[in-house]
């Protein structure tokens, strides 16, 4: 939307719809900053688990993953 | 009642006060502190109030109110000036004999700042905190190796700087550190890659969040401690440290660290803890506040919530929910789901009962000879079907699993799918128990668990009563989209009225699932 028709509006309208494009734009961020944790957590996975369940010894596997959810 | 000159008035409902304005005030039973308040935050106009006089009541905190029945000496005072407003015997209930307010090995207990009934520093004497301070010395060694600089923080950098001790009304002990690290996602990992480290050195530990855990301390008389870590990182000339702090600070105020003094131990601190204190306390941390309160910064908050907080909703509810049972044997006949399950599978099925609570199902299952594993947010909720399980000698262990934490649901999902042999899973009010994001987590479980052919039995509350609590309905509809969208197939799904024992009626779904 250009400027020119923006601001053509009712000041009430464009109150209501930047209340709204603020709601968007905080729960977007809510939602970006759960990244961070998933991201660590995914990429502890990776490092911690993924990595010593490509062993072919189940015995290994079995006591890497037993001590993975025990450091949790 | 009892009255003094200062028209201070305390008995069975709590303390009367005449208030002109709002002061921190201890409440001592037999010379020993047991509760602080604010008078005015913290309590309520009386209705009884005279013409021209606010009268306030503090009623008795609910962890205090069931010691109260006996005599005790009673003396309310100002903490700051220590000016006396009441001090008399009083009577309550119908026993004359004398309040003892202690735990269960008979230690003093008074409410911490959270609160809390807890064995508080002001009534530990030095033998008893020694291993707690030496706990804190080492945790402080062990992080230093493991590549952080850390230091006394909140109550104990308080306790520390403004009296050189641990503060009387806390009960735990709380260490920060500022990550060099400069982006949340670096400052998870930190925490824990630093979380496994400690326990590598034995200590046991529990997550809290992205950037705290707790590692626990046994003292002298084997009352155990809370060591709280706290991860911080500063982020473009703003420091935020975990619990409470996001605000412009600088760097030279942190590092490099001084020293500061707790008890008789010489510890590391912020270059300038006082300006940590003042983030943290407010400008008036040197004023003693047993009863502190954090005015916590709504911005801030989202932004710790948003980058670290959401694996732990609720988990204090439900700790408290079962605290008192757990070491009791569930009554009452297992589920119908749970009798189902047994009579549909074959013996050697291994059943992993999700969200076992107290462990019922599995009790039964495994006394039907069947090999269970329990899983649970609180494993510990299921104390006495495990103890009872191994004097016994049947194939029941349970297990934590926490459907709102992705590294325990691929875990646990990586042993289960591991295992040999046929699985199956019961889940008799686990998808009602939990949120969107845990039922997620579960469904990848199932997923991970079931992979290479096995059966689902899924029960839930599919409409809300009052006699229902805890529990929030989920329709049949949306179970049967999650299974089908995570692979499985639909065998038996229904949605009945069952009539509760109180005579309300509640819809109950159920569904059986496959996954090939």
């Amino acid at each position: 939307m250009g400027v020119k028709s923006w601001l053509n509006r009712s000041p009430m309208r464009r109150i209501d719809e930047l209340e709204e494009r603020l709601r968007v734009l905080e729960q977007d961020n809510v939602e970006l900053r759960r990244h961070n944790l998933r991201l660590a957590e995914l990429t502890d996975v990776v490092q911690e688990l993924l990595v010593p369940l490509a062993s072919r010894d189940q015995e290994a596997i079995d006591a890497a993953i037993e001590k993975f959810t025990k450091s949790l | 009642m009892v009255r003094s000159q200062d028209a201070v008035l305390v008995d069975e409902d709590g303390v009367l006060l005449r208030v002109t304005e709002d002061k921190v005030v201890d409440v001592l039973v037999d010379d020993r502190r047991v509760w602080s308040f604010w008078t005015v935050r913290d309590t309520v106009c009386h209705a009884s109030a005279e013409a021209g006089e606010e009268q306030r009541l503090a009623p008795w905190p609910r962890p205090l109110r069931r010691f109260l029945d006996g005599r005790a000496r009673i003396t309310v005072r100002e903490t700051v000036s220590e000016r006396v407003l009441f001090d008399a015997e009083v009577g309550f209930g119908s026993s004359t004999s004398p309040i003892a307010i202690v735990g269960r090995h008979g230690e003093p207990l008074s409410l911490d700042k959270d609160g809390r009934l807890s064995a508080t520093f002001d009534v530990r004497d030095p033998s008893q905190t020694g291993p707690l301070l030496d706990a804190i010395e080492e945790v402080i060694e062990v992080l230093g190796q493991l590549g952080v600089e850390a230091f006394p923080a909140y109550g104990t950098l308080l306790g520390a700087v403004r009296e050189g001790n641990l503060l009387g009304h806390d009960s735990d002990a709380d260490l920060g550190y500022v990550s060099r690290e400069t982006t949340p996602v670096d400052v998870i990992r930190e925490s824990f890659r630093l979380q496994r480290g400690i326990g590598e050195r034995g200590y046991r530990t529990h997550r809290y969040s992205g950037a705290a855990f707790k590692v626990e301390v046994a003292e002298g008389d084997g009352v155990v401690r809370g060591l709280d870590v706290f991860g911080g990182f500063f982020d473009d000339g703003r420091l935020y440290l975990m619990g409470e702090v996001g605000q412009e600070f600088r760097q030279e105020w942190i590092f490099p660290l001084g020293t500061c003094t707790l008890a008789d131990r010489t510890l590391p601190a912020p270059a300038v803890p006082e300006k940590l204190l003042e983030a943290m306390y407010g400008a008036g941390w040197r004023v003693p506040d047993p009863a502190f309160k954090f005015e916590k910064d709504p911005h801030t908050q989202a932004q710790l919530n948003g980058w670290f907080r959401g694996t732990q909703v609720d988990l204090r509810r439900w700790d408290r929910l079962y605290s008192s049972r757990r070491r009791k044997l569930p009554r009452g006949r297992a589920s119908e789901l749970a009798m189902l399950a047994h009579r549909e599978l074959p013996a050697e099925v291994h059943v992993l009962d999700v969200g076992t609570g107290r462990g019922r199902d599995a009790w039964f299952l495994a006394r039907k000879g069947r090999t269970v594993t329990g899983y649970d947010y609180l494993p510990h909720a299921a104390t006495a079907v495990i103890e009872e399980a191994a004097a016994k000698g049947l194939p029941l262990d349970v297990r934590r699993l926490n459907l709102l934490e992705l590294r325990s649901v691929l875990g646990e999902g990586a042993r289960a799918a591991h295992q040999t042999g046929p699985r199956a899973i019961l889940a008799s009010h686990m998808l009602d128990a939990t949120y969107a994001v845990g039922r997620q987590g579960f469904m990848r479980f199932a997923r991970m668990a079931l992979r290479g052919g096995g059966r689902l039995y899924a029960e839930f509350w599919t409409s809300k009563t009052t006699d229902v609590r805890q529990l929030w309905p989920i329709p049949v509809a949306e179970v049967a989209d999650l299974i089908t969208a995570n692979g499985g197939s639909i065998l038996h799904a229904t949605d009945t009225v069952r009539t509760l024992s109180s005579g309300v009626d509640v819809g109950v779904g159920r569904v059986v699932a496959q996954w090939a």
